[in-house]
């Protein structure tokens, strides 16, 4: 990783020096603080199209929540189609109904903050993923992280899950020497840290490979001299298009993997059916 | 600038601002939709749903009562043609009684009529019958008389005679008549 890191970095600066495409950068992820910097509360740019992207999301669902009707428009019944399917096809269909109404709304924070906070990637002059540091997809996942337990708690108790989760019947001792430990690492840090690091990384990667083209094509159409570099910009330009398409839905998996995920493991926590 | 190595790590390291700001987000957006976003649309929901259900629990009720007031105006409209079927009898009958009682009463005055007809007949036939009697005999008696007056001297003599004769019957016929 750091190795890989360096020698981008080496390229970068290379390639700069030799006025080639400016690389995006790792570092693009940890931007400067801007605002109230030192302070605990400090904004970079990151933190900043996070609160911005808040306030908007905020304001498209307050809006169309307050000004919902009985018989729905239009963008009403394409909002209503969104909470049904997080309800439905997310939280209904992995626990039920029974167990799963007390957690739609859980989801559907976690879908809908998730999926907007992923489009800022594409959206121009955000340019970056409010969930691409680590912080933000980190605290949904210590929320499902906390829910889970609480489920596990409260539904069967702390032994029970333990060794619902940790001795699976039918498996013999020696097994059970490795797979306890292995199960234990499972429901404390993997579940988390698999959940944190899909998100993060992914809207990394997407970031890189968006800036990559677009950077490629601003170089080879306008900033260089040779006409014969213009196809290889035409080719970028078009390989950035389809990338930020692709983004568009990589936003909306990620937020429905993310999701799906959260409402598996809460469902994990409540004891199996005989 | 920090060098790529320490900038890979520093991703997975949470900064103090970045903990703060995520922290406040995800409590700024789990109140909202579990307080305001989610309450709001499922009372939408619920409010639509017993709207549907009242709708076609009204229409049933409708129905129903469209039903009812069908089957009352058909059971009234067979009432009604019942009610006319025996008003038409009852006319019929009453018409066959009253044609029947004409015809009785016509055949009994013209019963009463031919029989006056007959009396009065009768009674004419036998006036004529008497007048022509009382009559005959004075012709006879006048005829006779006359024979013997007039000798009865020729052929002549009796053809005036029976001539005159049969004026004064034809006078005396046609005076009758006037009379």
């Amino acid at each position: 990783m750091a190795g890989v890191a360096e020698l981008m970095g080496a390229a970068g600066m290379t390639l700069a020096a030799a006025e080639g495409p400016e690389i995006p950068q790792i570092d693009e992820f940890l931007p400067p603080e801007i605002l109230f910097a030192g302070t605990p509360f400090a904004m970079n740019r990151i933190i900043l199209v996070r609160v911005i992207m808040t306030v908007v999301m905020l304001l498209i669902l307050g809006i169309s929540a307050s000004r919902a009707k009985l018989i729905p428009g239009r963008w009403q019944g394409f909002v209503e189609w969104g909470i049904e399917y997080v309800r439905d096809k997310i939280v209904y269909e992995v626990m039920g109904e029974l167990r799963g109404k007390r957690y739609v709304p859980m989801i559907c924070t976690i879908f809908f903050t998730i999926f907007f906070f992923n489009l800022c990637g594409i959206i121009p002059g955000m340019n970056i993923a409010a969930t691409a540091t680590i912080m933000m997809p980190l605290i949904f996942a210590a929320w499902t992280f906390v829910q889970y337990w609480i489920a596990a708690c409260r539904e069967q108790g702390l032994i029970s899950y333990l060794k619902q989760e940790c001795t699976p019947p039918g498996v013999p001792f020696p097994v059970l020497i490795l797979l306890v430990p292995m199960q234990l690492i499972d429901i404390l840090i993997i579940r988390p840290a698999s959940l944190t690091l899909r998100l993060l990384a992914n809207m990394i990667a997407g970031h890189l490979i968006v800036a990559l083209c677009f950077s490629a094509t601003q170089f080879f159409l306008i900033l260089t001299e040779n006409k014969l570099m213009m196809g290889a910009g035409v080719v970028t330009f078009a390989f950035g298009f389809i990338m930020t398409l692709f983004e568009a839905f990589v936003a909306y998996l990620q937020a429905f993997i993310f999701a799906t995920l959260s409402t598996v493991y809460i469902n994990m926590s409540y004891p199996e059916e005989d | 600038m920090v060098t790529m190595a320490e900038g890979g790590i520093d991703l997975f390291l949470p900064k103090s601002y970045d903990i703060f700001w995520s922290a406040v987000i995800l409590i700024v957006v789990a109140i909202f939709f579990y307080k305001f976003f989610l309450p709001k649309f499922q009372s939408i929901f619920d409010e639509r749903t017993a709207k549907i259900e009242g709708g076609m629990a009204k229409a049933e009720k409708a129905q129903a009562e469209a039903d009812a007031a069908k089957k009352k105006y058909e059971d009234q409209l067979n009432n009604a043609r019942i009610d006319a079927a025996k008003i038409r009898d009852d006319a019929r009958s009453e018409a066959t009684h009253i044609i029947a009682d004409a015809r009785t009463k016509a055949e009994a005055d013209a019963a009463q009529i031919t029989a006056t007809a007959q009396k009065s007949l009768e009674s004419q036939q036998q006036q004529a019958l008497v007048s022509l009697k009382g009559e005959v005999g004075a012709l006879a008696t006048a005829l006779a008389g006359k024979i013997l007056g007039n000798k009865l001297s020729d052929a002549d003599v009796q053809s005036t005679m029976i001539d005159s004769m049969l004026d004064e019957l034809d006078k005396q016929g046609a005076g009758k008549a006037a009379k």
